[in-house]
Parts: C-alpha cells; structure tokens; sequence
C-alpha cells in the first residue's frame, strides 16, 4: 500500500445510511459482491468478500551524470479480490495452501483506463469466481490436512470488522514528466563534479493513487493516497578496492511539496564531498565500547531492533510432517515486561505531526480498510501491545489498522506508522557528547564511536546483500551497516572510518541505552517487505518515520568483516568534462 | 593463425577518414571510449583482450490495447541497452569457447542514457567493461584447465573468425502513427468481440517500435543502423463446457504504422477470432490420430522454423551437449528433393507481406546475406554468427541477439521454396486421395498454428510441438470439414521431413519473435501449404476447471 493522505471528517452512523455512494467503482463493486454471495459448490458458500482497486498512475525517471537514464509514466488501475469460504472461526487461510491454487484465468489483471460499469462488474465476476474456485479447494486441503493432527492453539481465523465508511475525494494525478526529467538531469549533474564518485544516479518517483475497497461486512473506503521521493546515491572506490557510499532521501506527500531543488543540491552536494573523503579514510577495526548514535542513526537502529519487531507471527496449518514455523517477533513474549529504559515511552502515531507537518507514515485506513488507530506501544519502558491486521494472533484478535503491506497466508503484514520514542529525561547534544566522552575517558579507550547515519533503507548490491544476511554474528540482527561512523579523540578531533559493521545486535541492546538526547527528529523513508527494506524493492511500499533522539549505548561491538576486495580495474577510470 | 587484429588493421584504418565528417554523437562517444579501453585491456591486462565491440540498442514503442470497447492500456517506453562484448586470449581459443552446458553470459545490459551525454555515457561502458572483462578472464581461466583435462572435441574450429570491417550511417524513419485514429480502431475491434457472450475475455493491440543499434568494435566498424516494426494483434480466450481453454489469435504485421493493411482487412480478420473461438467452443474434442494432412503455409512456415531452422543454428554443431540432428548431414539430403530452403535478411517483403527478419547487419556487425541451407533436398551450410564450426570458417550474418543476451546464430527470414507446386484445390484433392488410400476416416487440415517450441539438446527427446489454434477434419466423402479442438502436433524432426509429398503454389508470412539462448528476436517463416502423407497429433493437456458458476452480470441488475 502506498500511504494516505487526506484527513477525513468522522461521519455517524445516521450520515452513513443518508449517504448516497454515488461512486462508480464502489457501485460497480458493491452489484457484484451481492451476486457473488450465492456461489456455491460442494456446499461451501463464500463468507467473506472483498474488493479493492488502486486507481492511479506512477512516474520514474532515473538519471545519472546529467544524462537521462529512463523516464516512465503509466497509469494502472489493479485490482484485487479476496474470498473466504467457511466462517470466521474457521475457513481457507492461515494454511500453506492459502494463495496457491491458480486456475485459469480469464480477468485480466488490470482494469481498463476507461470506464465502463458493465467491463468492471465482468472483472470482478470472472476474478471472484476464480478465487471462489481456489478458496474451496485451499479450505479442502486445510481439512484434510487437520485429519491427523491436532492444533497446539485454537485460534479463529479472521478477526470480525465493524463496518467502516470513509470516502474521501479521489487523487488526481497529473505528474509533469517533462519537468522532473530535467529536475533528475540536473541534481544528478552534481556529481560530475567528484571525479572519485565512480557509480552515481538519481531516482524520481511519484505514485499517486485512490485507494478503493468495498466488502461483504459494508465497508466503502475511497481514499487517495500520493508518495513522492527522490533518491541521491553514489559510490566510490578506496584504494584497496573496496566501496564507499552514501545516499540522501527526499520525501513528500506531492512533488509540489518537496524541498526547493537548491536545497535538495546542495544536500547532494555535501554527501558527493562526502564519500569522496570516506574513499581515503582508514579502515576501521574492531572496537568494544560506547557508541552514541545520533538523531538520524539512532532512529534508523530503533526502526530495526524494534519496528520490525511488532508484529506477532502465527504459523500456518501445513502439510503434515513438514511445519513450517514463522520467524517469532522478539517483543511479542516480552509483553508486559521492561524492552526499554524506564524513562521510555513509544507510541504509533497514524497523525503524527513535526512542526505541524504531518509525517511520512500518515493512515487513513490500512490494506485491508480498517482505520489506523494511535497505540501505545512502550509505556515506561514496558511492552503494551504490539500492532494487529486482522489475523487473529495468540492473546489478541482484533486489528489496530496496521496491517499495511501485503502478508502471508490471506492477510496483511502490520507495519508502523509514524513512530515516535520519547525519553522523560534527556540532555542537550553538548551534555550528551560530554557523557560519552566522559564514558570513554573511564572506559580508557583510546577514541569513542560516533554513527551519523545507516545504510537504511539499504542501498546494497544483490551480492553485498546476501553477504550481510548471512553476518549477524555474536547471538545478533542483521542490521545494516555504518555509513556515516566517526572515530572521536579526548581532545574532540573527528576521524571517518569505513568498512566496520556491528556485531551481536539484538533488540536486548536497547534496555541499556545510558543516555538521550533532547534533540529527537524524524527520519521518514519508504517501507517495504524486502530485507533491510532495500531501496526500490517490493512491489509494495508504504510511507513509515520514527522520530527518535540521539542515543548513548554503554558497549556495543564493532567488527571489521574480512571481506575479498576486487583489484583495482585495468582500465583508469575515463575523465569526467564539465559540460555535458 | 595470425595475429587477429593485424588482419583488419588496414580496412580500420582506410575507414577512418569516411567517417570523420559524418558520425552520429553517439557513435563518436562508443568509438573514444572503445579506443581507450581496449588500448588498456590489449596492453597491460592479463589475458590480454584481442576483440572489444559496444552495441547500444535503442529502443522506442508505443502501445496500445483495448478490451470491450474501452482503451485498457496505453505506453510509451524509450529505452538504451548498453552490451559489451570482450574476448580476451586469441580467435584460436577464447572466453566464448562453448563449454557442454555452460552457455558465456558477459554483458551485463545495463541501461545508459537516453542523452548522448558524454560523462553519463562513458562512465557506464568502463563500468560495465570493466565487470565484463572480470567474467571473462575467470571464464577462461577455467576453459584452459578444462580443454587439457577433457578428452579432444570433436569440432577443433577456432572460437572467432575473421570479418570485414563496416562503416555505415543509416537514418531511420521516425515513428509516425496516428494515436486518435489507433485508439478508436482499438475500441471499436475489441466491442465487437465482447459483445459476444460466450467469450470470456479479449484483447486488440496495436504496438509501433523503432529500434536503433548503435555499434563500434575494435576492427574500426562504426554502424548506427536499424528499423521500424508495427502490429496489431487480436485476441479472445474462452472456456468450453468440459472446462478446456480455448484461444484464437490473428497477428497483423508491418514495417511501419502506415504500412498495416486497411481497417477492412483487419475487421475481417476480427470477425475471424469471433468465428472461430464460437466454433471452437462447439468443436469436437479430437481423438489421438495418425493420418495425411495439409498444413497452411503460415503453419507450415512455424514448422520448419521449429524443427528444421533451430537445427541448423551453427552453435549447435559444435556443442557436445545438443542433439546435433544435422550436424554430419552437409552434402547429403535431408528434405525431400523438390524443396528448397533459404534464409534471406535483405528481403523486406515476401508474398505480398513485409517481413520481420529482415535487417542490414546483424548484432555482430556483419552485413545481412542471403544462405541457401538446402538446395533440392541437400543440406548446403548452417546459419553462422562469427563463431566458425568445422568446414565453416566465416559468419553469413546471422550473429542475433535481444538486447542484454549473448550472440549466437538465429534465423532471419527463413524462405521455403517448392518444385513440387499444385493448386490449393489440388492439393486438397491429393489430400482426399491419401486419405482413401490409408484407409483413414479423415485427413487434417492445419489452418493456423500460435507458434510451437522444440528441444534440440542431447538430454531429453529430439522432438518438437506445434501448438495448432484452428483444424479441421476433413473427410473423404465430401462431408463438409469439421472443426476439431484440442490437438498438438508431435513428432521427431527427420521422420517429419520424409512425409512432405506435395505443396500448393501460394506462399503464406509467418511473422513472430523467437525466442532462444540470445533472447527474442523478430523472424519470419514464408511457406507454400504442405501435404504431410502422415502426422500424429495428440491430446492437448487441459483444464478440469468448470466455466464461470454464476452468470455473466448485468449492470442494470446494480445496487
């Protein structure tokens, strides 16, 4: 799901009957999910319907040393039919067959641009019987595969939903392509600038879409939903032969509303200058002590340790003899018991606001059209909930709204909003930088470790991916690595250091957060369902931030990975001309 | 062998001048940046290179499509696919030596800029070339160990052979089409198929593209040259009450927009698609069945494509893991003696109809030729790219490949030409004639075919498939023909060819992309009808599913 914009009015129930749809998709949907109601075969009729449709358009451009490398617009409208046969107790989710019948297909996938009442209500007839047909036979085999075993827990199999209405005006995209080609030319043009910058490119994209969705329990929801980002990467050699990089994210509700492109320049501009110093600093090495992760860094760690964390797994009914066990969320045992230092507090805020801006992971409604509710996820440092879709799950059922991105086994994927960790006691930046230096002083190390910025959301290689997956070593996470890490000496001299990851991580760590700033701010970036939530992948993303202040960790492990290193390439690298 | 470069040196050089005043940017840029890598890579790398060529493949189309009288989808994509190409050692033995199942993939396809922007442009070919010569020396590394610890293969040609150098500039037609006029066609066709109820779903396309290669390499060829393709192509898909899938297709192609027949022809061809799924939907499912038939020319043109043309690829003679059915058969015959085949990429039409596989050079830069592959029967030569098989030392033009894939030999447009010829209504007599003297209840009649695939490896069976659309029976009592549904066509190429008795005197245009080791490329098959004294066709694998449960909607029936 992308994210959603608008704030709606609360209507009553009364407004709600008085209210006329008057929506063409909403009505075109709602003819057909009544007639679908009476498919039946082998006694099984359908309990649950529901449709939705993304109306929208997405643009990309890429460009790289002023030269354009792709510039795509292409409107879409993709639907999706979901059908439940049984009951909400029990029916043909939360199974490994859930999603794995396909019949022949005769819908095409993609509703036509133009419309037509009569075209979408033949969609929807030939998509729902298709999914009515593979809902029977995934019930069938989740029966037969219950025949020989019993279930450790009774759990339902989707939670009931109070009807929701919530129709809000629809988007109305019209991006410039024209414009932001030349907007992508130019910012890219920076790094002609930075001989040592060896790979470089800019990546414009703006998706803006209505989001609708209609169900058999009387839901209509119409919500417009726009994202738009532009990302700076680039990357460059060391003399050893390993890579440097860095990137800069820009983020917005509307191209109209990101920063003014000068601004957005001359941040390229100082990361350019950036990873042209870390080509010749020295190597890290392996470091055990303090380390304070500043605002951004230290959101961009939360977010890892403890965002990714707060949804509880359930595993799916599977073939006999061969289960198959979700990876379990590290909070959800912890409920009720201390994650944090007392002095914590850290809520979920779909209307989170910073300096009265709303923040990157707003919500109307989630994937599957609940309202996204605030939660109180840590109150003085103690575990109260964790976030819900509506899968039932062991000790809740119910959902929260933020089931956002797309899940396994029939349902959703709950994923944060906007963040926000607050700490009831914190110090200034120059009271914190002096408790750390005075940590090292007692520690007597030589220097102490400052990180301004992670890898997060990576952009790694395919091949550099697979290489962290596989390195959380000392009991710990995958967590990205260092970007921006700086060695500092008693006598407050800087140094950049490179190629250092961290090393047995694990959401633990954050019980002994020694010190906080009082300077928290947001990062906002685009969530996916990919690992280390890799820049451009997924099919789906969705707007999420977390507003954290700097942290002090008492200890925390640095490594320096051994790594093979490509020589150095035959060929010098080809001068860069100032023009085009 | 000599030195490979020394040989080509002298043409590079005359060339150069020719070129000077006239090179496109881009070329000017490929050319510079070619110079200075190869420089390094030939000088003070090890292995050192002895061949490097860029080709930029660039690529604008435009499509349409409709269903149900509304527009479903329309696109406009410009693309620019970076390949590089590196051999390093000698033309004797190289990087590309072909490895039993180990088929060379070094270039990368990497899109560069749209701009012929100079920074942009420079700094993704060193890149790439710089990854690309990181495959290659490893790759040979190990082919070195390998040909000393295997025994000797059986074909000892060199990996690269010789070839002129070229320098040419074409300017290509801009993409010219009318996208009002296109759109209102597109709803109008696809209203007529959806108002039919028995159809579940269809589609009409229209899709225009302008391909530019751009490509240098370092014997000094300089090329920019390339082409336009158009098409329309309509679809419909249904499901017949025992659950089979059933689909009809007619593909409409051009050389540009412009040249697409008139909207009455493709009305007709329209009224087809509806005509033969309704009757399709009512056919017959078909029995296995061995007997005579005639297959179409447009069939018969996807028959040899796929039995015959991917046998004669001339990579596959010298790979000890492909079945190599022809491999040892040059001078010998191998199709019945009143047959010709030949493959001729100059030809832009045949038979009344533009074709698909024509092009002026291919991706190796050599110039398009014609090669007769079987004159009366005999097998004369293959289709070669710049890798020499034995007795075959020099490419005839056919080195293809989609952007992003490899190079090896492809067909262009494959021609069959016929001594034996007859008219259509002949033909169908010699059919019913067959038909009484085996014996049989009734003959096939193979009218149009979606295309087919073959396996031409040594693991697996040396047989092909042809996917018909539309067959009839056809009886001997003058019984009007029957529509069948559910018929594939099986069998092993060189059985097939034996059975070939007589063909008609029209020839029919295949146009299609085919895909294989170097990706999809646009070809054309061109073929008198065949008479076939025997073929086998078996049941189609199919659907167990019911057709829709409820019936169709009706939106007056809404809220």
């Amino acid at each position: 799901m992308k994210r959603r914009v608008f704030l709606s009015l609360p209507l009553t129930a009364a407004a709600l009957r008085a209210q006329k749809i008057d929506d063409p998709f909403l009505e075109a949907m709602a003819a057909e999910l009544s007639r679908s109601m009476q498919l039946k075969i082998a006694g099984e009729t359908p309990y649950f319907i529901e449709y939705s449709v993304e109306d929208g358009a997405n643009m990309t451009c890429i460009a790289s040393l002023g030269g354009l490398i792709q510039s795509v617009a292409s409107p879409y409208r993709i639907p999706r039919v979901q059908l439940r046969v049984g009951s909400y107790e029990f029916d043909n989710s939360n199974a490994v067959f859930t999603g794995q019948v396909r019949g022949a297909r005769f819908d095409t996938g993609r509703w036509p641009l133009e419309y037509n009442r009569q075209q979408i209500q033949q969609e929807l007839w030939l998509a729902t019987d298709r999914a009515y047909k593979s809902a029977v036979q995934e019930f069938t085999l989740k029966k037969s595969a219950l025949q020989n075993v019993t279930l450790s827990e009774k759990l339902n199999d989707f939670a009931k939903q109070e009807k929701v209405t919530k129709l809000l005006p629809p988007a109305k995209p019209k991006p410039d392509e024209k414009k932001w080609n030349d907007v992508a030319r130019r910012l890219s043009q920076t790094f002609a600038s930075y001989p040592k910058i060896l790979e470089s490119r800019i990546d414009v994209e703006e998706s803006s879409s209505t989001f609708y969705l209609a169900n058999t329990e009387g839901s209509m929801v119409r919500v417009p939903e726009t994202v738009v980002s532009i990302r700076a990467r680039a990357e460059a050699y060391a003399a050893d032969g390993s890579t440097v990089r860095n990137h800069r994210f820009f983020h917005a509700f509307s191209l109209d509303s990101l920063p003014p492109e000068a601004e957005m320049k001359r941040e390229i501009d100082a990361m350019a200058k950036q990873v042209t110093a870390l080509a010749d600093a020295p190597l890290g090495e392996a470091y055990t002590g303090p380390i304070l992760f500043e605002s951004q860094a230290a959101g961009q760690l939360f977010y890892q340790l403890f965002g990714s964390q707060l949804q509880a797994m359930r595993d799916p009914v599977s073939v006999p003899g061969r289960p198959v066990n979700m990876p379990p969320s590290d909070l959800e045992s912890r409920l009720g018991s201390r994650v944090l230092p007392e002095t914590f507090d850290v809520i979920d805020d779909p209307d989170a606001k910073f300096n009265g801006r709303p923040l990157f992971g707003h919500s109307e409604v989630d994937f599957q059209g609940v309202p996204t509710q605030k939660a109180v996820l840590v109150e003085k440092g103690t575990m109260k909930t964790l976030l819900y879709t509506r899968q039932p799950v062991r000790g809740h059922e119910g959902s929260t709204g933020h089931g956002r991105l797309p899940g396994a086994f029939g349902h959703a994927a709950a994923v944060p909003t906007n963040l926000v960790v607050t700490a009831r006691e914190s110090v200034s930046r120059e009271e914190l930088r002096k408790k750390f230096m005075d940590i090292v002083a007692q520690r007597r190390k030589p220097y102490g470790i400052v990180v301004r910025r992670l890898d997060y959301p990576s952009s790694a290689s395919a091949t550099e991916l697979r290489r962290l997956a596989g390195s959380g070593g000392g009991g710990g996470k995958v967590v990205s690595l260092p970007l921006e890490i700086v060695r500092v000496y008693p006598d407050g001299r800087e140094e950049a250091i490179r190629g250092v990851r961290f090393r047995g991580v694990n959401t633990r760590l954050l019980r002994d957060i020694v010190a906080t700033g009082n300077d928290a701010a947001p990062f906002e970036f685009l969530l996916n369902t990919a690992p280390l939530a890799l820049m451009g992948a997924g099919g789906y993303v969705v707007g999420s931030s977390i507003t954290c202040p700097s942290l002090l960790f008492d200890e925390m492990e640095l490594e320096r990975p051994s790594e093979e290193r490509p020589r150095p390439p035959v060929v010098p690298p080809p001068p860069l001309d100032s023009g085009i | 062998m000599q030195p490979h470069s020394l040989v080509v040196a002298l043409p590079a050089l005359l060339l150069c001048g020719l070129r000077a005043a006239e090179a496109p940017k881009l070329v000017e840029i490929l050319g510079a940046e070619l110079n200075r890598n190869f420089e390094s890579l030939k000088t003070k790398a090890d292995p050192p290179a002895y061949y490097l060529a860029y080709t930029v493949t660039d690529d604008e189309v435009v499509s349409m499509e409709a269903t149900s009288g509304l527009l479903a989808a329309k696109d406009k994509r410009h693309s620019r696919i970076l390949d590089v190409t590196l051999r390093l050692g000698t033309p004797k033995l190289d990087n590309y030596h072909r490895q039993p199942r180990d088929f060379a993939q070094f270039t990368r396809g990497s899109g560069v800029s749209l701009d012929d922007n100079g920074n942009a442009l420079r700094r993704r070919i060193w890149l790439d070339t710089d990854a690309v010569y990181r495959a290659a020396s490893q790759r040979l590394t190990n082919i070195k160990t390998n040909t000393q610890v295997k025994v000797e293969e059986t074909d000892r040609s060199d990996d690269f052979s010789n070839a002129d150098a070229a320098v040419d500039f074409q300017k290509i037609p801009e993409l010219k089409y009318d996208e009002k006029k296109w759109a209102g066609h597109l709803r109008d066709w696809s209203k007529k198929i959806s108002a039919h109820g028995d159809i579940l779903a269809s589609q009409v396309s229209f899709q225009a593209q302008r391909e530019i290669k751009t490509f240098v390499n370092s014997e000094g060829t300089r090329l920019q040259h390339g082409r336009t393709f158009a098409r329309v192509v309509i679809s419909a898909r249904s499901k017949a009450f025992d659950g089979m899938d059933l689909a009809t297709a007619e593909t409409i192609e051009a050389d540009e927009p412009g040249r697409l027949p008139s909207e009455k022809k493709i009305d007709a061809a329209v009224d087809k698609v509806i005509a033969d799924l309704r009757g399709l939907l009512k056919a017959q499912e078909v029995d296995p069945f061995v007997g005579p038939a005639i297959l179409s020319g447009r069939a018969a043109g996807v028959f040899f494509h796929e039995i015959f043309g991917h046998r004669i690829e001339g990579h596959r003679q010298k790979d000890e893991s492909e079945g190599q059915t022809f491999t040892k058969r040059v001078n010998q015959s191998v199709l019945p003696d009143f047959l010709s085949v030949y493959f001729d990429p100059t030809i832009k039409r045949y038979a009344d109809e533009d074709l698909y596989g024509w092009y002026s050079y291919d991706d190796e830069g050599v110039k398009g030729r014609r090669v007769s592959v079987v004159e009366k029967g005999i097998l004369k030569t293959f289709l070669l790219s710049r890798s020499p098989i034995a007795g075959f030392p020099n490419s005839n033009g056919h080195g293809r490949r989609q952007a992003g894939h490899e190079i090896v030999a492809r067909q262009s447009n494959l021609i069959v030409h016929s001594d034996k010829q007859v008219s259509t209504p002949k033909l169908r007599e010699l059919l019913i004639e067959e038909i009484k003297k085996q014996n049989k209840p009734y003959g096939l009649y193979f009218e149009s075919v979606t295309g087919g695939f073959t396996t031409t490896g040594r693991q697996g069976l040396q047989a092909f498939t042809v996917i018909p659309l539309v067959v009839y029976k056809v009886f001997a009592d003058g019984r009007p023909d029957e529509l069948i549904r559910g018929a594939d066509i099986v069998g092993t190429p060189l059985a097939s060819f034996a059975k070939i008795a007589a063909t008609s005197d029209r020839a029919e245009v295949f146009n299609g992309y085919c895909g294989a080791e170097s990706g999809s490329v646009p070809v054309s098959a061109a073929s008198p009808a065949l008479l076939v004294s025997e073929i086998e066709i078996q049941r189609k694998n199919r659907s167990q599913e019911r057709p829709p449960l409820l019936p169709r909607p009706r939106s007056e029936g809404g809220l």
